[in-house]
């Protein structure tokens, strides 16, 4: 029997879409639809932090943009009296400007540096939200943010779940529209090689200021999102822990694919929620460290690399071929 | 107080501050020099080795001052470990890695170090506490002195172990090229080992004087001064001592000053507006000479 790559991702798509779409009747647990909601914001948050990498650039400081967008959305629909489904995407667009903005000091840094800059961003963003702009944005204690859907609604969690889901979708098709488009192309050029994606006439600059804009503009609407839900927002949204996570999701599941963050996501979700039952609380984030590590250095692919690993383990036994040394990449 | 009073205030509070940078900043470009790797998790060491001191000191009521040479060769032995567990699988497999590496290693040892003692503030009292001595028209607590003296020592200690030891020859070797220094017989994974724990021991004297002073600590106090220590690196020039020395000074200087002028809520931020505008106009840094 063979199983074709294809086709094996084509079915994992539908039973996942199947899955998420029949959940709420599976389980009317209020618990877990609210954890759902949650985990798929998450996965928008993991998916944007995905496609800055995809071009080369990881960043320590996404926690600034997911908290510009949610500031952004919830100063715009209490001055404007628009819905929260309208000011998500007008917030994030803010956290795309800022999201330039921070990109113009970051292109020609590379790495560390760029992981700094990032990191130091949303602290001073943290700092500049609590002191100067504490008269707009409420400073530590934050502010009430309108509800995505009023709870006074019969069943508002559902529909709430069904547009977070439907947002959720919307965007991980948006993203692999653009790794599949030339601007993918580049972007996947300029990991690689600078030198050469320069000499092949693709202006990098351009493309990572690009990067930066759509990956802000994701993550903005990923905390736009979660503060509309949750219906409260505080500076913490810009904490360390914030701008780890996705880092986090992604490595697991596999850096710069389309399928890693969603797959470390829902991986790392049920774990985290499994350890919680075992009455951990410090411990998890150990545990947490110690998967973390053990798949850089094991599954430098994340775990969507997995049934390929499987695979080719089974082949071999098969064959009775002694096992290769494994491969440094 | 008038103002002569407050500005001395301040380049003291500074140079406080500034040693603890400038022990961390030399360990981080020991490691980066040798290993070329940057660990996010430095600030970690610095938790540990204040945490093996403080409970020591509540165990035996050892003056801590003397405490912080155990300190330091427990954390050459933690270093060690760490190095050969998880910096040396990813050596060389790209430097994304190792910055998602520490991230991990940050959860590990914050939360390990929650589930042993607690993540509540804790704070060590001196047994200096309370002594001032007079410089010029300011009173200086003992304390402060002490620590910029064994700051000056421990950085001398690290000038001899490298310039006349035949280890820290080693070093300097393996830190200019390491391939060479395979080629003339030198075990560059032992080297390795040794300097990502010397760093670490450096993370812990640090550590050690950071709550000496009376600085309350918990297990999440490392990550913003490490990230200092980073920002401090950049500026100073990666793998410059001198740099780091002057870089860590300069900061110490501008976020006491900051705090003075803008208000507590702007000390951390003020090292990050320092860090971008010095990578926007010298992307190599002050001192360094040629960059990354």
């Amino acid at each position: 029997m063979r199983i074709r790559q294809e086709d094996m991702a084509t079915y994992g798509i539908i039973a996942t879409l199947a899955l998420a779409l029949a959940i709420p009747f599976l389980s009317d647990s209020m618990f877990i639809l609210n954890l759902l909601v949650l985990m798929l914001i998450f996965i928008i948050f993991a998916s944007a932090w995905n496609l800055l990498a995809y071009s080369g650039q990881g960043s320590l400081g996404h926690a600034a943009f997911f908290g510009i967008g949610a500031y952004a959305s919830t100063l715009i629909a209490a001055k404007s009296g628009l819905s929260p489904f309208i000011t998500i995407f007008l917030g994030a667009a803010v956290a795309a400007f800022v999201g330039i903005l921070i990109g113009l000091t970051c292109v020609r840094l590379k790495e560390w540096f760029l992981a700094m800059v990032t990191f130091g961003f949303a602290i001073i963003v943290q700092t500049l939200t609590v002191s100067i702009l504490a008269p707009v944005t409420g400073g530590w204690d934050g502010i009430a943010s309108s509800r995505l859907i009023n709870p006074s609604i019969p069943g508002y969690q559902l529909i709430e779940y069904y547009a977070v889901l439907a947002i959720t979708i919307a965007s991980i098709v948006a993203i692999w529209y653009i790794m599949k488009s030339r601007i993918g192309l580049a972007f996947l050029a300029i990991r690689e090689n600078e030198l050469e994606a320069r000499a092949a006439g693709i202006d990098p600059v351009r493309y990572r200021l690009l990067a930066f804009a759509l990956s802000a503009y994701l993550a903005g609407v990923a905390g736009a999102l979660e503060i509309h839900h949750i219906g409260y927002l505080t500076p913490e949204l810009y904490g360390v822990e914030n701008s780890f996570w996705p880092v986090t999701y992604v490595i697991l599941g596999g850096l710069g694919t389309l399928a890693g963050p969603i797959v470390g996501t829902v991986v790392l979700t049920i774990i985290w929620e499994g350890l919680k039952a075992t009455g951990l609380t410090f411990g998890r984030y150990v545990i947490v460290g110690i998967l973390l590590i053990l798949a850089i250095i094991f599954l430098p692919r994340g775990l969507v690399s997995l049934p390929e690993h499987v695979l080719e383990w089974l082949k071999r036994r098969r064959k009775k071929e002694p096992l290769p040394k494994p491969a440094g990449d | 107080m008038d103002n002569l009073g407050i500005f001395l205030q301040i380049i003291f509070w500074g140079l406080y501050a500034g040693c603890i940078y400038i022990l961390l900043a030399t360990g981080l470009n020991l490691i980066f020099g040798v290993m070329k790797i940057v660990n996010f998790a430095h600030g970690e060491f610095l938790m540990i080795g204040a945490y093996i001191t403080a409970t020591l000191f509540f165990l035996t009521g050892i003056n801590p001052y003397l405490i912080i040479v155990l300190s330091m060769l427990v954390l050459i032995g933690i270093g060690a470990v760490v190095e050969r567990l998880c910096f040396r699988p990813i050596l060389g497999t790209g430097k994304l890695n190792e910055i998602f590496l520490s991230i991990g290693l940050i959860y590990i040892f914050q939360n390990g170090a929650a589930m042993i003692w607690g993540d509540s503030w804790q704070s060590v009292k001196s047994p200096y506490d309370g002594i001032t001595v007079p410089v010029g028209s300011l009173f200086v607590p003992l304390d402060y002195i002490l620590i910029m003296v064994f700051t000056a020592v421990i950085l001398c200690g690290l000038y001899l172990f490298l310039t006349k030891t035949k280890i820290g020859m080693q070093m300097r070797a393996t830190s200019q090229n390491r391939k060479g220094a395979m080629l003339v017989g030198i075990n560059v994974e032992r080297i390795d080992v040794i300097s990502f724990g010397l760093g670490c021991s450096l993370a812990a004297a640090a550590g050690t004087l950071w709550i000496v002073s009376g600085q309350v600590f918990n297990p999440y106090m490392g990550s913003i001064p490490a990230i200092k220590a980073f920002a401090i690196i950049i500026l100073g020039g990666l793998g410059s001592i001198p740099g780091a020395i002057i870089g860590g000074l300069l900061m110490g200087l501008a976020e006491n000053g900051a705090a003075f002028l803008l208000g507590g809520i702007w000390k951390d931020a003020i090292s990050f507006i320092i860090l971008i505008i010095v990578l926007v106009v010298r992307p190599t840094g002050l001192f360094g000479e040629k960059g990354e």
